[in-house]
This record gives C-alpha cells, structure tokens and sequence, in this order.
C-alpha cells in the first residue's frame, strides 16, 4: 500500500454554533490526485484548511505526512512541504503586481535559492503558457489565468502537497479543461500529491479518488467505479410524445427523472441497461409512446442523488397551474431582432437574433465577457440598445418590465426577512392587490415547497430553498417571460434537479418562455434550444441534440480509454496524429472520427481499453469555442 | 529570522501600496491634505470680529465711545443700525456677532456724573466665542470709564490728566506670553495637528493594509507558508512605518514653512519621538487588525479609537489640566496626551530629551506593548 499523505479521522470542525464538518474520516495517498466533491456549504474548504495547517479544528486526528496537526508547532513544521490555494478567483494573489512578480514573491516567501526559482519559474509559465503575459499586472488577466497564475505560485516551492480549493469555479468551460489538462500533467510529472475541491459534479471524472461530501459529512468516497457501484444502475433516456404525462408515470416509480429538452432522462437503480430499458419503455407506453430510446451507465451525480435521498427526499415542488396555461404554443414569446450594444470603441454585443416560443426553454451559452448579460439587460428593458430592437410577448422592449420576471445570479432576496416576507415585499413592489397579493403568497409557497417555512428569515434556507424562493419571488406577478441569470450556481445537485423540476412545469404546464444563462454545461442540457456567444455574436443556434450531431461530424465520436495503461497511451495516440487527448484521473478522453483505427491502436498498445462515450454539452462549447479562439487568432 | 522574507514582504507591500491609486493617496496625500485643512480651519483666535452700532444718542461722547471699538484691531464695524429689531436680524443672519446700543441720552448723564448704561447684544451659538467678545467690550468699556474719570478728575481738580490718570490705575498689568509670545492659536495648533494626524493615519493604513489580506483571501499566503510571526510583523508593518516617518516629516516641514511656527528645540530628538510615536500608532492599527475581519470594521474600530482620544483627551482642544479625573484619566491612558507634550515642548518651549524623556519612555512602552499585543494575538491558525 502507498505511503499516506493524509490521514483524517473522525475529524470535525465548528464555526460557534454551526458544525461544519462532522465526522469526516479519510486517507489520501502519495502520488494522488483526490477530489473532494460537494456543493457550497459541504465541510470542503474547512478540510482543505486544516489539512494546509491555516484552521483550527475541534475533533478527530487529522495527520499530514504523519504529523499529528493539533498543534500550532507541529502544523507549522509541515507547512514547507504543501502549498495552499485558496478558494477565490485569483483572490489570494497581489493584483497589483505583474504576473512576474506574484510569482517572485511567492518564491521569496518560501525562501527558493534565485537559481531554482527562476528555472521553475520560467517552466511553470511556459506549460501554463503565461510567459507571454509575464509583465501585466495580475488583476487584468482572465478568470482562467487568474488560477493557472495561482497554480504557478503554489508549485513555485515545489511541495510535496498541494491543497487546491475550488480552483475551477468561476472558470468558463474551455479554460476549466485547461486547467485541469495543466493539473494533471504537473501531478503525474512532479509525483505531487493533490487534494482539490469542486463544486461541479462532471469534474468527478478527474480524480484517482473522491470523496463526495455534503452538510459537513463525507456520503462516500473511493475510485469513481467503487462510488458508481454504491448504487448501481442505469440511465434511460427517451423522447416521449407527451412528456408531461410519461414524467409523472415515471415519477411515480423512480426517484429520479429529468426533462433534458425534448427528452426524459431516469435513473433506474438495479438493473442492467437492457432490463432498464424495458421497464421505462413499459411506463412510457402506458402514457403515450416515445421514440430514441437510449441507455447508459449512471454517472456519479446520479449515485450522489441518489445517496442524498436517503437523508433528503426530492421535493416535489406540485403542479404549476396557477398561471393560466398558454393558448398557442407556437407564438413567439422572446424576440431579439438584430440587437447590438457599443461601450465607446468596443462591441459588446452585435447583431444578436433569436426567438423563444411560449413553453420553451432557452439556454443562452458563453465563456465570461461574451455577451449573455448584456444581451439579457437590453431585453429586460435594463440597458437601451445601440441599434436593434425586441419584443417580449408582442410588446417592444423599451415598455416591457411589468411583464417579465428576472432571477439574478444572486438571487435578490432580502435575507433579514421571512420567507413570506419577501414574497409579499415582491408582490408589493409589482403592486398587486391585496386579495391577488394573498392568492400568489399561496401559490410561491406551494410551488417553492416552502409552506412550513413561511415564518422562517431567508438566510436560515439552504440554498436549494433560497434559490426556489427567488423564482417564486420573480413570478408573483404572472409574468408570461423569465429571465434566470446563472441561477443554479452553488446549489446541490438534489437542489438543482427540484429546482429544474419546478422551470419544467412552468414551461410545460404554464407555457412560461423562459431564457436561461449558465456556466454548468450539465444545465445546458435541459433547454430546449441553445445560443451559443462568443465575442458578442451568436455563432451557434439549435437545439442540444443538433449541437452534438454537428459536432459528432466535424471532429468525431467521443471515446474513452481506461485501463492500467491508459496514461501511456497518451504519447501513442499523439504520434498516430489523434490530438485533444484529455486526462480524466486514470482514463484519457479523445474525439476521434476513426473509431476502428483507434481500436487497432489499442489492441497494438494493450492493456487498455477503448469504450464510446455520449458527448456531453460541455464537449460542444469547448470544441466549439477553442475553434473560434484559434479562428479570431488568439 | 530570514531576512530575505521579510525583505520580500517589505518590497511587495511597498509596491502595492505605490500602484493602488487609493492607497497611494491614503498614504501621502491624506496627511498633507489634513494638515492644510484643519490648520486652516480650525483656528481659536478671536479677531476682527464683525459689530454694528446703533447710537440713539448722536452726541460727541457716543461717537467717541463708539470709535473705542472702531478703531480697535479686535473688531470690523459693519455700520450703523438703525433700531434694535435691525441688530437682531444682523446678529440672526450672521452679518455681525454683536451690536453695542447706546441709549439715549447718554452724552447728557456723562457730562452730569451719572452712570450710563451702554448694552452689548452677543451672537451666544459658540459660547467660547462670546465669552472671549465680552472679555474684549468689557475691556474697552474699561479703559474708556477709566479714561472718562480721569477727565473729569482733572476738570476738577487741576491736576495733569497724566497724573489722574495714573492714579486711577495705580496698578497696570503688563503681560508678556512665553513661548507663544503674539498668543497665535496656529503656533500652538500645527504643532498638536502633526500629533493628531500621526495618531490617525499611520493606524488606517496598517489595519487596512492587513485586513485587505484578510478579506480576500492572500493572508493565506502567509498562514500557509512556514514564515515565522515575527517575520511577516516585520515585513508586513517596516512599510507603514517608514511611511508615517515621511509624513512625520513632511508634516512638521508644512508646521514651520507653512504656517511659520516656530521650532526651538532639538530636531533629533523630534525626529526619534516622531519615530517611536509613529510605531506606536502604527501598533494601535496592528491590534486593530487581527481583531477585525473586513476593512469597514477596520476603519470605523479605528476612527472611533483613535480619533476620539485624539481630539478630546490629547491637549488639542481643551488642555489636559483642565478635564474632569475622568477624562484626565482617559487622556493618560492614551499615547496621544504624551506626544502632545513632546511636539509642544520641542517646538515652542525648546525643550529636549532633559524635559521630555518621560513622554517618551512612556510611548516607548505603549509601543512595545501593542507590538507584543499584535504578535500575541496574530495567529496562523486562526479558529474561524
């Protein structure tokens, strides 16, 4: 067995009255990339922290590199040997210092010999490819430089450990696999240890291990196949013809079921792919028929969901239907007609189109800075364009506020208030009557599950709560159009999935348009139709499906290779001319549009194995932005 | 102790604080600026005050009495008012700050023997400053009694009016002010600024210089790394404290060159006082800032510690002789009183280290103690 690097036992932490990790027993070992997975509010940073010796902790061992950390002495004795990076898009760097001299200082701090210093120096900024970006001044770089700038300093005293909290939130896609790409490659070559936190659940695949954490507990943890076996199963996926009616046949036997645009995608605990399919197929049927049945293993979001029920049904957020259901589903509701924004020289957004129809939902796609949001602002009647125009329900957007809702990102929810306090305060501000004022607290407290917390102030829910009662709080005038402007970020996936549940009914049942932003790939997902932006413009406008077809035949299925040799397939494939090869903890991912060739390579290579993996939305953006990147020569 | 760390903290923080815009002005604009504002602003004297008359006498003797104040250097006349409803609208509107009403008749009873009365109307809104106007009426009113006897004495009795005169004032006080000898409030004033805002800034901009660490996330630079306490104190503070050095200088440079106040006493031991005060000002910042978490606690914890103490309990208002034990007490418990003293001593009395090394050592020792405070309570491995 390999040295550890990290033993914690029964450790827990409270901050006065709060326990904010209980419990947490885990081993981390030499050589290893360990995730430790969880939504905000899980326990990972306060872990993170004492294991780096910059918290105090209450209870448990907790032991790094075999040095008991209870004591002040004894934590600062290891501290030479692990480099931290806090949680915080390039927080813990000096924004005012060149890239050159954050990492200098860095170097000094930690008392590198200058020869050392500079040859690590220059190697760390060549593979993180900021040696070009050498004297500008750190706070001017991008969200993803920002943290491949904060992985430089962290390594510039070549520890033995690193502790990465959080390193790729914030992070648009293409930059998110960059880091990691970088990550990977540093661990593998160096023999680094690394604990590395995250937020989002598709980046499990990176990891040798993880242990998914939730409430300030560890739910599982172990090699993603020992998690995945905790609850085994399938996945099904179907495109029904009445979607309404097949999801709650389905709802009514599985726990898990989602509406992915068109689709239903469920979990079936238990059984084998084929089994699993027959058994949806057999509900689907009694509710109308479905077409493109397909089916797969779960993914570890599935499992972790389905962990998480034990302790945490799935609310069921109830029937929508107090806005009454759209007539024709096919007018449209949202019109963006060559919209254009200019801030003096620059363009922020130019000649922007689309259209969402009633009961449609509407994912609009892009890396920080593309436009999404200043796009929503002219629609929103925030931001007057430069040139263009709009309606949203057949009125001209310049007149449209009382007629839409918004949900921002940071949910605008008056935190000193109750629950019903605020739904009131919205109802209030939208001046409804008193009688209409007391039907829609009714219906948001239905509707967001929250009928018991009335009385409850905002800033007791967990964020799944806060995060339904912002939405009821958008739609307590009727609107006939919502806008949700990253609306997921830091909600659990149980969270996630019931507030998806609720934008279903609402677009389905209610005929509500609704257009989404969101950096979660996963979420893209359950739209409808999708924009993607880049530099202002649309460059992609279809549905998720169509997106992946498309993409299936410029660049090639995707495929993953796992196996012991896996890792050294990587230069076999390089030189057989196969580029965008990804390391996923111990299994390489590639796009390939010879797959008999690939398998050729690989029975030539042994000891791997070569398996078809459903392209993912994440895959669409990042190929798909990295094109346009190389195509706009940057 | 390495001393490359605490050279390269020392240097990092430098930079920063060169490159933000905000901190550069907090560090060298903000005390010269305070400087010029409260020496302008907030003088004590009592000149040219703006009066009005109204003579409902009309005679030669109301004249005379008048001009008294007239031509006094302590009074601008304003003009004549025509009726006491007129000098109450002067006085309500700001135009003057008093009015002398000499009634009717008041050249008669003179000329009779019989007392006059003359009445004096008061803005009373700045109690200080109506006092110091009475005292100045109640003075000329004085010497013009006094000079109205002596006439008539003389009238009367034959004698030179130089003699009667000086026989109706048998004693006269000759006053002579040591070390302030024209009682220009600014000379005593900028001295006791420099304390103030020595007392002020060098506490903002450590406590906002480390709180920001703390508040986005880098000191975990530092908690993270194996540098020692004392190490990163060292490199963390050197800055600020050479900082608050220029500025003490800068300072006392405005004091002398700006406002024209005098310096008698020995500039090195100034400068070493300005030294270990600046030190120990900056300690205050140092306890500030491990015991906040955000740069608005930061400030408002040390506007209220610092400020206050500063103003009402150093000297710089009232003097320290004339609080109640309690505020007395306050103003011994805070290094501001001592510097007080030293920056006084040294720049109107000449005075040098034989007079004013208690002040010192006692700001030597607050010194020590904040930095031993910081250090204690400074930790690596906080609890939250």
């Amino acid at each position: 067995m390999d040295a550890l690097v990290i033993r914690a036992d029964g450790f827990g932490k409270r901050y006065g009255k709060r326990q904010a990790v209980s419990d947490v027993s885990l081993a981390v070992r030499k050589g290893e990339l360990f995730g430790l997975i969880g939504p905000d509010g899980a326990g990972k940073s306060s872990l993170m922290k004492a294991v780096a010796g910059v918290l105090r902790y209450d209870s448990g061992t907790l032991e790094v590199f075999g040095t008991d950390m209870a004591r002040d002495a004894a934590a600062e004795s290891v501290k030479a040997r692990i480099g931290l990076m806090p949680q915080g898009l390039g927080q813990n760097l000096y924004g005012d210092l060149s890239v050159e001299e954050n990492v200098d200082f860095f170097a000094k701090l930690r008392l590198v010999p200058d020869a050392q210093a500079r040859a690590r120096k220059e190697k760390l900024l060549g593979v993180t490819r900021l040696a070009d970006f050498r004297a500008r001044p750190m706070k001017q770089l991008s969200g993803g430089m920002k943290q491949k700038l904060g992985l430089v300093c962290t390594l510039i005293h070549a520890p033995e450990l690193i502790v990465l909290d959080e390193p790729t939130t914030g992070v648009d896609p293409v930059s998110r696999r960059d880091f990691w790409q970088i990550l990977a490659e540093l661990v593998a070559e160096q023999g680094l240890s690394a604990l590395v936190s995250t937020a989002y659940m598709d980046e499990a695949s990176r990891f040798a291990r993880m242990a998914l954490m939730h409430e300030g507990r560890v739910l599982a943890q172990g090699q993603p196949h020992e998690i995945l076996a905790l609850r085994a199963g399938s996945v099904v996926s179907c495109v029904p013809q009445e979607q309404v009616r097949a999801r709650a046949a389905l709802a009514a036997n599985y726990a898990q079921v989602e509406a992915l645009g068109p689709c239903l995608r469920v979990f079936v605990p238990g059984l084998a792919r084929e089994a699993a399919e027959s058994a949806v197929a057999r509900l689907v049927d009694a509710a109308g028929s479905a077409t493109a049945y397909d089916s797969g293993e779960a993914e570890l979001e599935d499992v972790f969901v389905a962990l998480l029920a034990g302790s945490l049904a799935p609310t069921d957020a109830g029937e929508a239907a107090a806005v009454p259901a759209a007539p024709g589903k096919a007018s449209p509701a949202i019109e963006a007609i060559s919209l254009a924004r200019r801030f003096g020289d620059f363009v922020a957004v130019s000649d922007v189109s689309f259209t969402v129809r009633e009961g449609e939902i509407f994912g609009l796609l892009g890396a920080n800075g593309a436009g999404k949001t200043t796009a929503i602002k002219m629609l929103t009647g925030i931001l007057p364009p430069s040139s263009g125009g709009g309606r949203i329900a057949g009125v001209d957007i310049a007149r449209v506020k009382s007629r839409i809702g918004y949900m921002s990102q940071a949910f605008s929810l008056y935190l000193d208030l109750t629950v019903s306090e605020n739904i009131r305060l919205y109802a209030g501000l939208y001046g409804l009557s008193r009688a209409e004022r007391a039907a829609r607290l009714d219906w948001v407290l239905e509707m967001a599950g929250l009928q018991t917390l009335a009385d409850t102030l905002a800033a007791e829910l967990p964020m799944g709560q806060r995060q339904r009662l912002a939405l009821g709080c958008a739609l307590v005038h009727r609107p006939r159009v919502l806008f949700l402007d990253e609306p997921t970020s830091g909600v659990d996936p149980v969270g996630r999935r019931a507030f998806w549940d609720v934008l279903f009914k609402l677009s389905r049942v209610d005929g509500v348009a609704l257009l989404v932003t969101t950096h979660y790939m996963s979420e893209a997902e359950h739209c409808d139709h999708l924009a993607l932006m880049f530099a202002g413009r649309i460059v992609a406008d279809a549905t998720p499906q169509a997106m992946k077809v498309a993409l299936e035949h410029d660049l090639g299925a995707l495929y993953e290779i796992s196996g012991e040799k896996a890792l050294a397939f990587a230069p076999v494939l390089a030189a057989a001319g196969l580029g965008g090869v990804s390391v996923h903890g111990r299994s390489l991912h590639v796009l390939c549009r010879d797959g008999a060739r690939l398998a050729a390579l690989a029975s030539e290579h042994g000891g791997v194995r070569v398996r078809a993996r459903v392209l993912t939305m994440e895959d669409v953006f990042v190929e798909r932005v990295r094109a346009l990147e190389k195509e706009a020569g940057r | 102790m390495k001393m490359q760390r605490v050279q390269a903290l020392a240097w990092k923080e430098w930079r920063e604080i060169v490159r933000d815009r905000l901190f550069f002005a907090l560090a060298f604009v903000v005390p010269a600026l305070l400087m010029v504002l409260f020496g302008y602003g907030l003088s004590f004297d009592v000149e040219n005050v703006p009066f009005a008359l109204i003579d409902h006498d009309r005679t030669a003797q109301s004249r005379d009495y008048g001009y008294r104040f007239i031509g006094s250097r302590y009074f601008d006349f304003k003009g004549y008012a025509a009726n006491e409803a007129d000098a109450y609208d002067l006085i309500a509107g700001g135009e003057v700050r008093a009015v002398l009403v000499i009634p009717p008749g008041f050249g008669r009873d003179l000329a009779q023997g019989r007392p006059a009365q003359v009445q004096t109307l008061i803005d009373g809104t700045f109690p200080n400053r109506a006092l110091t106007i009475r005292g100045y009426v109640g003075a000329i009113n004085a010497e013009r009694s006094l000079d109205s006897a002596a006439n008539y004495l003389a009238a009367r009795s034959g004698l030179p009016y130089a003699d009667v005169r000086a026989r109706l004032q048998p004693v006269t006080l000759e006053v002579r002010y040591l070390f302030n000898e024209a009682v220009l409030s600014i000379w005593s004033l900028a001295p006791k600024l420099i304390m103030l805002i020595l007392m002020i800034s060098p506490p903002f901009l450590t406590a906002l210089g480390v709180v920001r660490e703390k508040e986005n996330g880098s000191i975990f630079n530092i908690y993270a790394s194996d540098i020692s306490r004392g190490e990163f104190l060292l490199g963390k503070l050197a800055p600020y404290v050479a900082i608050s050095c220029v500025n003490s200088l800068l300072l006392w440079l405005m004091a002398v060159g700006l406002y024209r106040v005098p310096f008698k006493g020995d500039f090195a031991f100034f400068a070493l006082a300005s030294v270990v005060y600046v030190a120990c000002t900056t300690g205050v910042g140092l306890v500030v800032s491990v015991l906040v978490r955000t740069q608005i606690a930061a400030m408002i914890v040390t506007m209220v510690i610092t400020l206050i103490p500063a103003v009402l309990y150093s000297g710089l208002i009232i003097p320290v002789t004339s609080l109640s034990d309690a505020a007395s007490f306050v103003a011994h418990a805070m290094p501001a009183m001592y510097y007080a003293d030293i920056v006084v001593g040294c720049f109107l009395k000449g005075a040098g280290v034989a007079e004013l090394w208690r002040p010192l050592l006692v700001l030597a020792l607050y010194a020590c103690a904040l930095f031993a405070a910081g250090y204690a309570l400074f930790s690596k491995r906080p609890a939250s």
